[in-house]
């Protein structure tokens, strides 16, 4: 296992998926609760601290800390699923745990279809769209040469 | 996506973390401010073979700075992938850098290893945590020490060899500090605990 594994490529997409849904786990609460799970580590929202770096070659920096909340469930059958948030909602940390512990399991392509691949295509609309609203506000600066070179 | 994890042996810890972990550091330290007094320390669920008051103390006291020593008969998948996600400690198989070791009634009878602290730095010895399967069966031993108003009449079942040990390794301030921990109890001897087999002086 490492970093180039596509099955750890693939968790880390839905998991950042998860990550950034937010409101819209909602509707998916009822179908995630479905089987029976226990709580290995119940939501708990603390700190980390993000790190930073200053174009390509600087060095990293501290920029600040960040709240998150964390949770690891698992199912009947053993599987554990882990989430990470940003912000401090327990309820959707569980939620998002529940999703990754089904989408480790032999319907994979069921919990894909129906949870991340519509979360994906929001979020990257979602995405778009503020790129696009902030691209209008682009200012474009010239610079006549002064002839010093 | 079907590889067999160290996920798969997770079990839950406490079930309150915050408020289960200061009871039970509590719990830990009362028990070493007043030697030989066993003190409740049930807040933890039993597993494998950790006992609920062995496993209360590793999660009150270990974390990622707190390099650790398994027992043979504690060193199991189970055992490790727990402690590795609910305290994150290193798990070590030197005894020399461990700052705690788990222990069995079977490993007693050799504790040369362990650190037990400089002069200088008489606080980063190694700390015993000692499992037993009671605390009361073994023959009368007296206490006597900080913490102790006159003496204590303490029942731990261990080898004289353990009491020789700790002699061979006590030399104030530097020392072993023990914790014996059996079912949902715990009893604490601190180095400066001297204690009298009998009428004869052993430690």
């Amino acid at each position: 296992m490492n970093e180039t594994d596509p099955n750890i490529a693939a968790r880390q997409r839905w998991m950042g998926v998860l990550a950034r849904a937010g409101s819209a786990l909602d509707p998916h609460e009822a179908a995630l609760k479905d089987s029976a799970y226990q709580l290995i580590r119940s939501p708990e929202v603390g700190m980390t601290l993000v790190r930073g770096r200053m174009g390509g070659t600087g060095s990293a920096f501290n920029l600040g800390e960040m709240t998150v909340t964390r949770c690891v469930v698992r199912l009947a059958d053993g599987r554990t699923g882990y989430s990470y948030l940003a912000g401090r909602d327990k309820r959707r940390a569980e939620l998002a745990a529940l999703a990754d512990a089904h989408l480790q399991g032999s319907d994979q392509a069921r919990w894909l279809d129906d949870l991340i691949e519509p979360l994906a295509r929001e979020q990257r609309e979602q995405r778009l769209n503020r790129a696009a609203r902030t691209a209008t506000t682009q200012v474009e600066f010239f610079t006549l040469v002064r002839g010093e070179d | 996506m079907t590889t067999p994890h160290s996920s798969h042996w997770l079990q839950p810890a406490f079930d309150d973390p915050v408020l289960d972990a200061q009871v039970s550091f509590r719990a830990a330290l009362g028990a070493l401010a007043e030697p030989g007094l066993p003190r409740a320390m049930d807040r933890a669920h039993a597993l494998g073979d950790l006992a609920p008051a062995t496993y209360g103390l590793c999660l009150a006291f270990l974390d990622s700075d707190t390099p650790l020593w398994l027992a043979p008969r504690f060193d199991t998948p189970l055992i490790r992938a727990n402690l590795a996600f609910h305290c994150g400690c290193p798990i070590v198989a030197e005894r020399e850098i461990a700052l705690f070791a788990l222990l069995d009634e079977g490993e007693l009878s050799d504790l040369s290893d362990f650190d037990n602290g400089s002069e200088r730095y008489p606080d980063q010895s190694c700390t015993l945590l000692i499992q037993l399967d009671d605390l009361r069966a073994g023959i009368p031993l007296r206490w006597r020490g900080p913490g102790i108003k006159d003496v204590r009449g303490v029942n731990l079942p261990l080898p004289a060899s353990f009491w020789q040990q700790r002699q061979a390794r006590s030399a104030f301030p530097r020392g072993l500090d023990c914790f014996f921990a059996a079912a949902g109890e715990v009893i604490g001897l601190p180095r400066s605990t001297r204690v009298l087999i009998e009428t004869e002086e052993a430690a």
